[in-house]
């Protein structure tokens, strides 16, 4: 288990990924990457259009991770990824690249 | 060297050869690494690459405490955690982002760097400080054939030519773009005078050559 | 995604800079695209002509101080710059640069900022003034080229033109797989961009020539000043590029932990990987 500097600044955000996402190399990859940054992470929800990730860290670390899931494993194509609070029902303005 | 399995330790450069508040490259079997002293004095030894975006951190600048990547500035502490990336001011890295770091140890003039985890410390060097050192375009044999004697399980070959004692210390030999390269340290007597270094410097180069020259014949088709 | 054969070809039906049109001569230049030895000069009634291997007569076309060729049949033309058509314009041919590096990280350092006040320390930028504030990446459908928008940095001496430090405003695009234009804050007209681009021929997958080309307002500053200005600004981030691990430009960027200052970077690579183009790439993460 990963410890945060300060508790203070984390936040808890759901990430929405959408596009053709091979999930089998996929959420590895997501894994990773979240591991690297430090997040707490639970895949929600997995297939091969959409992947619901709740992260738990700074808010400029689960930026990170959207930068890096943009572009994700050569054999995936992300669409979309959009963000918001946990427990939110509909997620905020969509970030596309 | 050793048929060690739990790891060795790796004579990288002279103590003196890393001054402080500076990063040199230095080379281990694995490749090369990032070899920096921080401004207070403290050896570390990284892996060569930025986790930001690859580039090569021997080409960075020491600050402080830390290693700085010459690309983005991002800095490492000599335990390899990120402590700061410039472009986010504000961030507090979290010590997962890192970069790979060597266990370092200074002992008798030399900076050894370990490969896996030696059972022990570098070995002592019983009395020959270091001189200067020497990348020798061949292999440890041809060193050594040159040298007329073999080197110890440490990596130490003394030879005696014309009642001049010539000591070195080789690393282990590196596959390099060009063929095949040891990293040499010319070792002399501790309190020997100006005359006997310079001796002793000569004695190594006209090594080097024989050695290079006999590399370079088995090359050739 | 991965056919060896769909990339290679994608990338060969584009346009690319190979001489400079004021070089253009008789005997020739001898250079390469993308593996393939190619010769440029110009034929006895002085037209520009690139053949390749075997003698083949290739496309040519000649655009802002460049020979631009391909070694396919490009569907479109070299893509459009307007501010070049404007009056009062200098243009400026800053001269090759060879660099061994893949040329798609020719351009990725190109749409970089965050490097400004480490590599190009008290000219581009400075410390402490090293934030890099959200801006804006897109591949617009219009057009399908790559955007960054409402990009700022603090600058202590932003260009010949400029007197001391200034908040640079930059607009940033990827017209082509090998090519960026870059717009920039005009001291002395601030309505107008100052555009600066970077075209880069790929020799081979690890080994490019750049052809970096101005159009600016600036009566002021000499011909010679210019170019070694933007000469000076470009060695320094040869000296990074060819250290730079893995020498391919990473598609899965699993290896390295890009922020959100490297938007630009990531949509560039996003767009790469979305038409194949993928000479000059690393597709695995390594």
């Amino acid at each position: 288990m990963v410890m945060v500097q300060d508790k203070t600044d984390e936040i808890q955000q759901r990430m929405t990924i959408l596009g053709e996402l091979d999930i089998a190399s996929f959420l590895p990859w997501i894994h990773r990457h979240a591991a690297k940054l430090g997040l707490g992470q639970t895949v929600a929800h997995a297939d091969d259009a959409r992947i619901e990730l709740d992260l738990r860290g700074p808010e400029a670390l689960i930026d990170m991770m959207e930068i890096g899931c943009l572009l994700g494993p050569i054999d995936v194509w992300v669409e979309t990824i959009a963000r918001a609070p946990c427990n939110a029902q509909f997620p905020n303005a969509k970030t596309t690249v | 060297m050793r048929s060690d399995t739990t790891g060795f330790w790796t004579p990288v450069a002279l103590s003196a050869d890393v001054l402080a508040g500076t990063v040199i490259p230095a080379r281990v079997s694995a490749g090369i690494i990032a070899l920096w002293r921080s401004q207070s004095g403290h050896v570390a030894a990284s892996a060569d690459r930025c986790p930001h975006r690859g580039m090569s951190l021997s080409h960075g600048f020491v600050r402080g405490e830390a290693l700085s990547c010459i690309y983005h500035g991002w800095s490492y502490g000599q335990d390899g955690r990120c402590v700061r990336i410039p472009a986010h001011p504000g961030l507090t890295p979290p010590e997962t982002i890192r970069v790979t770091t060597y266990a370092v140890r200074e002992s008798d003039g030399i900076v050894w760097v370990a490969e896996g985890t030696p059972a022990s410390d570098p070995p002592s060097l019983a009395g020959w400080i270091p001189l200067r050192t020497l990348t020798v375009e061949a292999d440890r044999e041809a060193i050594e054939t040159a040298a007329g004697a073999s080197a110890s399980a440490d990596g130490l070959l003394e030879t005696t030519r014309a009642d001049e004692r010539l000591c070195l210390l080789l690393s282990p030999s590196q596959q390099v773009r060009t063929g095949m390269q040891t990293v040499t340290h010319v070792l002399v007597a501790d309190g020997c005078l100006p005359p006997v270094r310079i001796a002793a410097s000569r004695s190594a180069e006209r090594l080097r050559r024989m050695a290079e020259t006999a590399a370079e014949k088995g090359r050739l088709p | 995604m991965t056919d060896d054969t769909a990339s290679a070809q994608a990338m060969t039906d584009e346009w690319y800079p190979v001489g400079l049109i004021s070089q253009l001569d008789k005997t020739g230049r001898q250079t390469a695209l993308m593996g393939e030895p190619i010769v440029v000069a110009h034929d006895a009634d002085g037209q520009a002509l690139v053949t390749g291997h075997n003698g083949r007569r290739l496309p040519v076309k000649l655009r802002y101080g460049h020979v631009w060729s391909s070694l396919g049949t490009p569907k479109k033309d070299i893509f459009a710059i307007p501010e070049a058509d404007q009056p009062g314009r200098r243009f400026v041919d800053v001269g090759v640069v060879r660099v061994r590096c893949s040329p798609l990280r020719a351009v990725e350092n190109f749409l970089d900022i965050a490097h400004f006040p480490f590599v190009h320390t008290d000219v581009l930028g400075a410390e402490p003034h090293t934030e890099v504030l959200n801006y804006t990446a897109e591949i617009r459908p219009d057009v399908d080229e790559v955007w960054a928008t409402e990009v700022k940095f603090y600058q202590p001496q932003a260009s010949k033109s400029a007197s001391g430090g200034i908040t640079t405003e930059y607009m940033y695009r990827v017209p082509a797989p090998t090519c960026s234009v870059l717009y920039k804050t005009c001291p002395p007209r601030p309505t107008e961009w100052d555009v600066i681009t970077l075209f880069v021929q790929p020799l081979a997958e690890d080994l490019c020539d750049v052809w970096p080309w101005m159009a600016l307002f600036d009566d002021e500053t000499a011909m010679t000043d210019l170019i070694h200005f933007q000469q000076m600004i470009f060695l320094q981030d040869r000296s990074i590029l060819e250290n730079q691990v893995p020498r391919l430009l990473p598609l899965d960027p699993g290896m390295e932990i890009p922020t959100r200052a490297d938007l630009t970077s990531i949509a560039y690579r996003r767009w790469l990987k979305r038409h194949n183009y993928t000479y000059g790439a690393q597709l695995v993460a390594r």
